[in-house]
């Protein structure tokens, strides 16, 4: 299909926007993630009027389909039990502006919502790092699934690490994810290191930029500068998609940034995202407001230069010469991979051999759940296909008994070879006592399927 | 008895009304420029030969101020504004006169930045000096804290003693600077020349020896008295549609779920009555091309009405936007829909011989008979407006929300009725109700619905009440009301006493305590303020209303 994104360039701007404050919504009553979050927005992206400008459309959002989360996310124990309905509308709200999206109503989004989603990784036994399910995997799945789209670039613009975003996609060439944070020796959820590359198929389309704390606007400017826009230019995406945490304000009281409202709208504008799906940002009166109407403004396409924080100042922040060596240092590193990545990924195929695995502990912080995972990815030698996998995965809540399930799941462009092991695989594991809830997941027809072993019945979303 | 008169475009209408039903009724052509003597002539019409002590009410909706406004004959006002971070005030469109200050008030209405006084000293001396006597002084988010408009008003009166300085807290409390601003500078603008009108219905009224308490119809269906509207003149823009909207919930039975059609020689204006609310529009009026507060009715004008021209376009119908005169069933120059729906027979208005000629004369162009030609110009009608409407339901569904028990309660209403009131021909009525499954009415005395209307329209009010207790104060968005909260309890029960007895209070002060009673909690809601991990305040929100209704003396119609 013709390029939307070279399209929209020629037309007058129109930016799609759902605000969506669930204010009646909270993880618990005193959680960074309760009803006051956006309230501040609220006033102020009311008192300026921002609805009622020409260049701004509001939509309404809508609940997501289970079917779309099934889609990205392996829930256990089931789709229904995990996601409350302000998470169906938050995955929903990014679906609505999709739609219009595609369907050339609006030339670009900003998805305004809560509850976040970054931290929600492919199999999902609860929340953490706030987030239940992941808006952008759901959203941009639906979106290659209705509209034929293949190449999508996500670029994660919040302060923590987007590590479920980048799991989901890890071994997938056609997605490009690109996350800089604050780096994960200081910061939650402590991964984002630059060899985090991507799987064996997919060396370099997963690109993670750590930053020390304390950069300004300068650095994080420098990097979308001198390597995220270069490396978009190479690699021509139909979509771009900006994960947008607003937790690098230099107030923010969860990390240790010195971004600004400024430098948030200035990052917008450079990064031109088509869909922006809000993230974090915990710094709701000094930060919140300033920045939303910052990045609206940006988006818009409007003057957003009398965007400030009432305490900011330009060149409050300063960046010391090891801070610059060590960005500089960073981006060169990332150069060398993102020009080597064909070599590279030519390497671990052939070092993988038929199968690559790998164990991975993860932790959610705010359920309590221990998760320990094997994942196994066939090294398809269809060179269009990225491969089946599979993930053994077993959870332990609190000091309670664990869930155990395995999943099977089928990428968007698989090979019918692949396509088959896969099922295969799935009915084999049905009667395998080992496993509570065995899932089945091929993108390719959209089949998603959970079987639950101790009940003996199968849900076909 | 009760009085209703609403001076639209084209007519001026007015009725009589006695125990639930019409004794009488007017109807003269309105002169724009002589709008009090069509006001007292279509009253004297109805009142002759009654007693002036029977007379209990008397309600009028005019369009004088829209006329005002839309033909600039308003005063020249100089806007004074503080807008603060954000987006860039040079954007904003707000007149020639407009002077941006330095100083800042943030969302909870904590200053952050000090107003230049001098500045606005200077500024207060230039505008003196180029003869500006009406000023609007607004401040973003002016309403959380009032304290740098007053001190703008302080300046530029003592600047200029004679001048009129209204502040933007108290036109309107609601979020949205750049429409309060707007609305601020309409006010100041057009109360001077409302004054004078009001005055001289006054001395008209009361010539009449007519004691009854004068009221004035807004454009959300709510009266005001005479006297107090003239602190809210822009409030009675648009209210005729609101008038009709009124009388057709005054003649179909309660609670139920109706599209207004009111047709005109040129257009249509539609509106909607969801389970006997009417619905309002969720942003305030747009006037000319100024986006304001001031509530009103959802009302969609269509440029179709009974007089729109109509010719073939190739093998296709257009139909208006223009008028070429009347009907050519009654003498007019072109085909009409009206001779359309006379040559099938729908309406009985007119020459049929006529209405032939002239669907014969679009039949040759399209290639077929007057009557399949006819056929034809009320389909497409049909059509049109049926769009505009489902459009209009389409809207209404889609309208953003913001909490999740929004999203989930939002079902599909489709209307029971299609009720037709107005002055054009409504032979469109039935066909547009059968076509939405419907019923189709056109109630007795539908050409005067809106007089109706606005005779039994009860007072509307609304209070939105925000109490911050961490900061330790409260506001009313609608006049600027503000206070101290001492209690550090303050909670969502103490949040709604104090809105209802504010809103008493509200009612008192604008002339309507009778119906303070009717006030219900629309809306409430408690957020905790969460600083460092544990409840430090509370923002709290309510909002109340006495929503569009009818008078309790009515008894006719539909009820």
């Amino acid at each position: 299909m013709a390029n939307l994104r070279e399209e929209n360039k020629e037309r007058a701007r129109k930016m799609g926007l759902i605000f969506f404050p669930a204010f009646d919504w909270a993880i618990t009553p005193t959680h960074p993630e309760r009803e006051e979050r956006l309230l501040y927005t609220r006033d102020q992206i009311f008192e300026e009027g921002l609805m009622d400008l020409p260049e701004v459309e509001e939509y309404k959002p809508r609940l997501a389909e289970l079917k779309d989360i099934a889609r990205v996310h392996f829930c256990i124990p089931s789709v229904e039990s995990l996601v409350t309905e302000a998470h169906l509308i938050a995955a929903g709200s990014t679906l609505v502006l999709a739609d219009a999206y595609m369907n050339k109503k609006i030339t670009n989004a900003f998805a305004l919502v809560r509850p976040p989603g970054h931290h929600s990784m492919r199999v999902a036994h609860g929340n953490r790092g706030f987030c239940n399910v992941n808006n952008e995997a759901i959203m941009v799945e639906y979106i290659r699934r209705k509209y034929g789209i293949r190449r999508v670039a996500i670029i994660d613009t919040d302060v923590h690490h987007g590590d479920g975003t980048q799991e989901i996609f890890y071994h997938d060439p056609d997605v490009l994810f690109i996350s800089f944070h604050q780096d994960g020796r200081t910061l939650y959820p402590g991964s984002g290191f630059v060899d985090e590359q991507g799987g064996p198929k997919a060396i370099g389309r997963t690109i993670n930029i750590p930053l020390p704390p304390e950069t300004p606007d300068e650095g994080i400017l420098y990097v979308l500068e001198e390597l995220v826009l270069p490396i978009l230019k190479d690699f021509r995406p139909q979509l771009v998609v900006n994960s947008a945490g607003q937790d690098n304000h230099y107030t923010d009281p969860l990390a240790n940034m010195r971004f600004s409202a400024q430098g948030y709208a200035k990052l917008n504008e450079m990064l031109a995202p088509d869909i922006a799906v809000l993230e974090g940002g915990y710094a709701i009166e000094t930060a919140l407001p300033y920045v939303n109407t910052g990045i609206i403004l940006a988006m818009a396409g409007l003057d957003y230069s009398n965007v400030r924080e009432p305490d900011f100042v330009p060149g409050k922040f300063q960046m010391s010469r090891t801070m610059e060596a060590n960005i500089v240092g960073t981006v060169e590193y990332l150069q060398g991979i993102w020009e080597a990545r064909d070599e590279l990924t030519a390497t671990a195929v052939e070092r993988a051999g038929p199968f690559f695995r790998r164990r991975k502990d993860i932790f959610y912080d705010t359920d309590g759940i221990r998760e320990k995972q094997t994942e196994s990815v066939k090294m398809c030698p269809d060179k269009n296909c990225s491969g089946y996998m599979t993930i053994d995965t077993d959870a332990a809540r609190g000091y309670g008994a664990s869930e155990s399930g395995f999943g099977v799941f089928v990428p968007l462009f698989a090979c019918k070879r692949c396509r088959e092991e896969a099922r295969e695989e799935y009915e084999a594991h049905k009667i395998d006592s080992r496993y509570n809830y065995v899932f089945f997941q091929d993108k390719n027809s959209d089949n998603l399927r959970l079987y639950s072993t101790r009940m003996h019945n199968e849900q076909v979303y | 008895m009760l009085i209703g008169i609403d001076v639209g475009g084209t007519t001026t209408d007015a009725v009589l009304i006695d125990e639930g039903k019409v004794i009488n009724t007017s109807k003269v052509p309105t002169d724009h420029d002589h709008l009090l003597e069509c006001l007292m002539s279509a009253l004297d019409e109805i009142v002759r030969d009654i007693s002036p002590k029977k007379i209990e009410r008397v309600v009028l909706s005019t369009t004088l101020i829209t006329n005002l406004i839309a033909e600039g004959k308003t005063d020249p006002v100089a806007l004074i504004i503080e807008p603060g971070p954000g987006m860039n005030p040079e954007g904003y469109t707000l007149g020639y006169e407009v002077h941006i200050i330095r100083g800042a008030i943030d969302y909870r209405g904590r200053e952050i930045q000090p107003l230049d006084e001098s500045q606005v000293k200077n500024v207060a001396a230039k505008i003196s000096e180029r003869g500006y006597r009406k000023v609007a002084v607004v401040s973003k988010f002016g309403q959380r804290n009032h304290s740098h408009e007053e001190k703008m008003r302080e300046i530029v009166q003592k600047a200029s003693p004679d001048s009129q300085v209204e502040m933007g807290h108290q036109a309107s409390g609601r979020l949205n600077f750049p429409r309060r601003a707007a609305t601020t500078m309409l006010k100041v603008a057009a109360q001077d020349r409302y004054r004078e009108f009001a005055d001289q219905i006054a001395q008209a009224v009361s010539k009449r020896n007519i004691k009854a308490p004068i009221y004035i119809l807004k454009a959300d269906g709510g009266t005001l008295p005479l006297d107090t509207s003239v602190e809210y003149p822009v409030e009675t823009i648009f209210s005729g549609p609101a008038a009709s909207t009124m009388g057709v919930l005054a003649l179909t039975p309660p609670g139920q779920t109706s599209v207004v059609v009111d047709i005109g020689g040129t257009t249509t204006d539609l509106a909607l009555i969801l389970d006997g609310v009417p619905l309002m529009s969720s942003d305030g009026a747009k006037v000319n091309s100024y986006l304001t507060h001031i509530r009103a009715f959802a009302v969609k004008s269509v440029a179709l009405g009974g007089d729109s021209r109509v010719r073939a376009d190739g093998d296709e119908i257009a139909l208006g936007p223009e008028r070429a005169g009347p009907a050519y069933c009654l003498g007019g120059p072109e085909p009409t829909p009206t001779d359309a729906m006379r040559l099938l027979n729908m309406i009985s208005i007119g020459e049929r011989v006529l209405a032939e000629e002239a669907m014969a004369k679009l039949g040759r162009n399209l290639g077929c008979s007057a009557g399949e030609a006819a056929q034809k110009v009320v389909d497409v009608a049909v059509d049109k407006l049926l769009r505009e409407i489902n459009g209009m339901f389409l809207a209404w569904e889609q309208e953003p929300a913001y909490r999740v028990w929004e999203i989930l309660q939002k079902e599909e209403i489709r209307p029971q009725n299609v009720v037709g009131v107005g002055g054009g021909s409504l032979g469109l009525v039935p066909l547009v109700a059968e076509r939405l499954n419907a019923r189709g009415i056109i109630p007795e005395n539908a050409t005067v619905a809106n007089a109706i209307g606005a005779a039994v329209a009860r007072p509307t009010l609304t209070l939105t009440f925000r109490a911050d207790t961490e900061r330790g104060f409260y506001t009313v968005a609608e006049d600027g009301t503000s206070g101290e909260i001492k209690d550090r309890k303050f909670g969502q029960k103490e949040a709604e006493a104090m809105a209802k007895k504010l809103i008493v209070k509200l009612a008192e002060r604008m002339g309507i305590k009778e119906y303070a009673s009717e006030a219900e909690v629309t809306h409430s809601e408690v957020f905790n303020m969460v600083r460092g991990w544990s409840t430090s305040g509370r923002i709290l929100d309510v909002s109340m209303q006495i929503p569009a209704g009818l008078i309790t003396e009515w008894t006719g119609g539909g009820r």
